[in-house]
């Protein structure tokens, strides 16, 4: 036999062989294909092999060389569509479907307030504010006297705080006639802590549960969450506040915002003002904020003469109900999952 | 605080609109709820914050407006024409409480004739809300409204014996007031009295008796001091709050009483008629000068970041009503005027500077120096600890801490000590500190399956509050992560595990069944980190369950945080990783039902040693016929490791061998096969 001949015959089989195993459907169809090209006793390319004896002696290299390359190529398409019948496997059965739902990671999800608090403490923690903490339930000399809320001041109304019904003191100490425990109406309860058992700089932020007996409503709650700041340094005036607090706006809406005082009052603050952000096209309340009064530096031991410092508070709620577009205060705290699932 | 803008143009020019009169004084203090047009006036509402009781009348915001436009204010005279009677002849006060009342001033006039006010007068007290009475009680009111003294004005001829004492109320005493309820009243309580009884509740409410009638001619005009305390608690405990009591709260001007008390007697006269008998009775005549207070004028900039020029300082707090005594270069020495009690000290000063300056020229490009600042060792355990419980699928909640009595005495597993009420209830009828977040949560459970049917697996972490075994203590205050799931007692387990492990611990986690009130007492355990208890773990007791209608089984835990994270290891140390392949060994023991998985696991730990990479725990099953009654198997596997060398085949065989024999020797286990 001629070398072409048997080369043309070596190129009619592999094409067809790879056309063949290309057009497998099944794993049936290919076996029957394999047999009929690669079958060990009577498949094609044995029957072409065969006929290598016919060849000259000294055409057998270039003829053989062929041989092994279109052997190659055919059990490279068999290895080809057997692995890809292999992925699918179910051959008979309908075509998949891709757009079905995959199977759902199960995941909870965290609370938006924790969110907004996380948030909080990562953008003042830049600033190199520390995180503080203390207890919910206070007695009047943390809540009010040390803060300069003196015993005639309305805040300290029982219908304006959670008085506890603790039995009176006995015996000697210091009594207080509206009660001897409440859970603190606010968390600068914890800087009177803070400041106590250090000295200055101070530059912490302390966030926690605060009470007040407010009905509650869509925007009101008898419990809520504050995020009071306080820097206590040599020389810190009110445009450091004003620029804190402006970064921090900023870092937070996201965008470069304006801040606004108001005056305003409170007894352990003066000057105290209210703080405003212009954002959106209009001004936003934000919360409290003035320099610590020197009544309060000087009731925790610190010279008014030396240092300054100034605190700001506001209400981590209504800045999570801004951020999510929550209208209603409650739902935050119905446990529903309906309002959960959302964050 | 409604005010009427016509009533201000009385003592100030107002050539200025409105609104930007209200912006001003907004930016200034007194903020700006609203404006209405009621019936053609124009009212302004502002927020008087408690400091600033002298803006509790026109006369007060008018001085706001003259100091911010610098214009003049102008206060009317009040110089009433007096008759020849002496008052003291008339009536005779006796003050015996001086403690509720410093001050009390009263005057007489006769003869003046009670009927409708002129149409001003009505209209004033209209645009501002206040019904008209007569003509005396509404000019009581429009000076209340005009300088924010409070006045009262007694039917004379009503007052027993001529005779007005101010004296603690007597126990049980009662009082008809003027809104025709009647009060008892208690000794810490001050009332007005004539010689027999109490005609009025001191700065809260007059008595009807004693009220002015179309019948009354003669007068007692009460101008008087009533101390903040006092007038607070009183209208507290008798639920009678007035614009009088919410301005005696805010305390009155001392010095302005007897201006208050003029201006009344000269409208009456003018508007009513009759005479005005001679001077006055002033229990306290001579009010104690202001103590002078200094401003140190570098203080200034050293508060406000802000340079303000000496005489801008100079001349807000003069235009405040400040007597200037002394100026010098570097400070100046002021009197702050009788009706701003909020004025003593050189910081107040400077409030009062920067707030009239303007709280917007404080400039925001002040930065602070760097600092560095740590994250707390807690907060990274806890958003560890959210990070499992939400990869476990968990919800976080968060639940009111004040709870009602009830709910809170469904489950508790910290404490059998009475919970801590407060003594105002927080959400209907809710009064208990929570002893533990697991009521709140499982009712949370309960909200969901009603509203949506939804299995809801929550958590929360939170403070729970443990009353301290001495009542003077604060109770003691325990940061807990709660939650409650739909999953089985080893599930849920898993999660307690896991979470645990998550945080570095590397101590040992045991569960002993444990007695946990509400939670079912065969499948409830303490949950022990060497040997010390942490936590509760069990399925809710179908007792509550059923109470708190829950369909489903509920499994939850409730874990004290502070103990666990005082062992956890929150930066992970890295452990070299064996090159040596770890060697299987299953073992099937047989043992007697009371042997437990944690007994074996302590045998089996105890006779490997350091080798044990692992111990799963496979599976437990029973055949009774080939291994007698009150036996079980217990399958487990072995992971056997060297950090030296590897392990042949003979040596785990050994090592299983020791197992063997270590479990058998303990507990009695004997291999299967």
């Amino acid at each position: 036999m001629a070398l072409s001949e048997f080369i043309q015959s070596l190129d009619e089989l592999e094409s067809q062989a790879v056309a063949a195993f290309a057009a497998a459907s099944d794993a049936d169809s290919l076996e029957e294909v394999r047999i009929h090209f690669l079958g060990a006793k009577n498949g094609q390319l044995k029957s072409v092999q065969q006929q290598m004896t016919t060849i000259d002696k000294d055409d057998r290299k270039s003829a053989g060389l062929r041989l092994n390359e279109a052997k190659a190529n055919i059990q490279a398409s068999f290895d080809q569509a057997l692995a890809s019948l292999g992925q699918g496997r179910r051959k008979s059965g309908p075509a998949l479907d891709p757009t079905l739902p995959g199977v759902p990671i199960r995941l909870g999800h965290i609370h938006p307030v924790t969110q907004t608090i996380e948030h909080l403490k990562e953008i003042m923690g830049r600033m190199g504010f520390e995180v503080v903490e203390g207890p919910e339930v206070e007695d009047p000399w943390h809540n009010f006297v040390a803060l300069n809320i003196p015993e005639d001041h309305p805040a300290r109304d029982p219908l304006d705080n959670f008085y506890l019904s603790t039995a009176r003191k006995s015996g000697g100490g210091k009594t207080y006639a509206e009660g001897e425990r409440l859970l603190r109406s606010q968390t600068s309860t914890v800087q009177i802590r803070v400041m106590e058992r250090s000295k200055p700089p101070v530059r912490v932020i302390s966030l926690g549960r605060v009470y007040r007996p407010d009905a509650a409503d869509a925007t009101h709650y008898p419990m809520f969450h504050q995020m009071e700041g306080l820097l206590i340094d040599r020389g810190v005036t009110m445009a450091n506040l004003k620029t804190v607090l402006s970064m921090f706006a900023t870092s937070y809406l996201g965008e470069e915002v304006k801040v606004r005082f108001r005056p305003s009052f409170f007894p352990f603050t003066e000057p105290s003002v209210e703080v405003d952000y212009w954002w959106n096209g209009s001004w936003i309340e934000f919360g409290g904020a003035g320099m610590v009064d020197p009544a309060v530096l000087s009731a925790v031991g610190y010279d008014p003469e030396e240092v300054t410092g100034f605190a700001f508070g506001l209400g981590v709620e209504r800045l999570c109900m801004r951020r999510h577009g929550v209208t209603d205060i409650r739902d935050l705290f119905s446990g529903d999952m309906r309002f959960l699932s959302q964050f | 605080m409604l005010v009427s803008w016509n009533w201000l143009k009385r003592y100030v020019d107002l050539s200025m609109p409105e609104p930007e009169v209200s912006q001003r004084l907004a930016m200034s203090g007194l903020n700006h709820e609203g404006t209405e047009t009621i019936e053609g006036e124009v009212v302004v509402d502002l927020e008087v914050t408690s400091n600033r009781g002298d803006c509790l009348g026109h006369i007060g915001v008018a001085r706001e407006i003259a100091v911010l436009y610098n214009l003049t204010l102008r206060k009317p005279e009040a110089s009433p024409a007096e008759g020849n009677t002496p008052v003291e002849k008339s009536v005779r006060v006796t003050n015996v409480f001086t403690d509720a009342c410093p001050r009390y001033t009263a005057r007489v006039i006769r003869g003046c004739k009670v009927g409708p006010s002129p149409k001003w007068l009505v209209d004033s007290l209209r645009s501002i809300g206040i019904g008209t009475v007569n003509n005396i009680v509404d000019i009581t009111n429009f000076v209340l409204m005009e300088c924010g003294q409070p006045l009262h004005a007694f039917d004379l001829a009503k007052l027993s014996g001529r005779e007005v004492v101010i004296r603690p109320a007597r126990p049980g005493e009662q009082i008809e007031a003027i809104d025709h309820k009647s009060y008892t009243l208690d000794p810490e309580m001050c009332v007005i009295a004539d010689r027999d009884r109490a005609v009025a509740v001191a700065g809260v409410m007059g008595g009807f008796e004693s009220e002015v009638s179309s019948s009354t001619t003669d007068l007692l005009i009460e101008s008087a001091v009533f101390t903040p305390l006092s007038v607070r608690r009183t209208a507290r405990k008798l639920k009678l709050h007035s614009p009088s009591s919410f301005r005696f709260e805010r305390r009155v001007d001392p010095e302005g009483v007897d201006w208050a008390s003029r201006r009344c007697c000269e409208l009456i006269l003018e508007i009513a008629g009759g005479t005005l008998e001679q001077g006055v009775i002033d229990t306290a005549p001579d009010v104690s000068p202001r103590e002078p207070v200094t401003l140190r004028l570098n203080q200034v900039p050293r508060l406000l970041g802000l340079d303000i020029e000496d005489r801008e300082v100079r001349r807000i707090l003069t235009a405040l009503g400040c007597e200037e005594l002394s100026a010098d270069v570097d400070k100046i020495q002021v009197c702050p005027p009788s009706w701003r009690h909020d004025l003593t000290r050189e910081v107040d000063l400077i409030e009062e500077v920067a707030r009239i300056h303007g709280y917007d020229k404080i400039p925001d490009d002040s930065p602070i120096p760097v600092a560095a600042s740590q994250k707390r060792p807690f907060d990274e355990a806890v958003e560890k600890i959210r990070q499992v419980l939400v990869g476990a699928g968990i919800s976080e909640a968060m639940t009111p801490s004040v709870v009602p009595g009830d709910l809170d005495s469904m489950v508790s597993p910290w404490t059998d000590r009475e919970a801590l009420t407060t003594e105002t209830a927080m959400l209907k009828g809710a009064r208990t500190l929570r002893r533990s977040i697991l009521p709140s949560l499982l009712e949370s459970r309960h909200a969901n399956q009603a509203a949506s049917g939804t299995d809801a697996e929550l958590f929360e972490i939170a403070h729970i509050y443990v009353p301290s075994s001495k009542t003077d203590d604060l109770p003691e205050e325990c940061y807990c992560v709660a939650a409650v799931t739909g999953r089985d007692f080893f599930e849920t387990k898993g999660i307690v595990e896991t979470l645990i492990r998550r945080l570095g611990v590397a101590k040992r986690i045991d569960v002993r069944i444990a007695k946990v009130h509400g939670l079912d007492a065969s499948s409830s355990v303490e949950v022990l980190l060497d040997g010390k208890v942490v936590g509760y773990l069990g399925a809710l007791c179908s007792q509550v369950q059923k109470q708190m209608k829950l369909d489903r089984p509920t499994v939850c835990f409730e874990l004290a945080l502070e103990a666990i994270i005082a062992t956890a290891t929150l930066v992970p140390q890295f452990q070299s990783v064996s090159p040596f392949p770890t060697v299987s060994r299953d073992l099937n023991l047989i043992v007697d039902e009371a042997i437990q998985w944690g007994d074996l696991a302590t045998s089996v730990r105890a006779a490997v040693g350091d080798f044990l990479a692992d111990m799963k725990y496979l599976e437990t099953y029973r055949d009774p016929n080939k291994d007698g009654a009150g036996k079980k198997r217990i399958l487990m596997s072995i992971d056997l490791q060297s950090s030296d060398s590897t392990l042949t085949n003979a040596q785990a065989d050994e090592i299983r061998g020791q197992v063997v024999d270590r479990c058998n020797r303990d507990h009695g286990a004997v291999l299967l096969g």
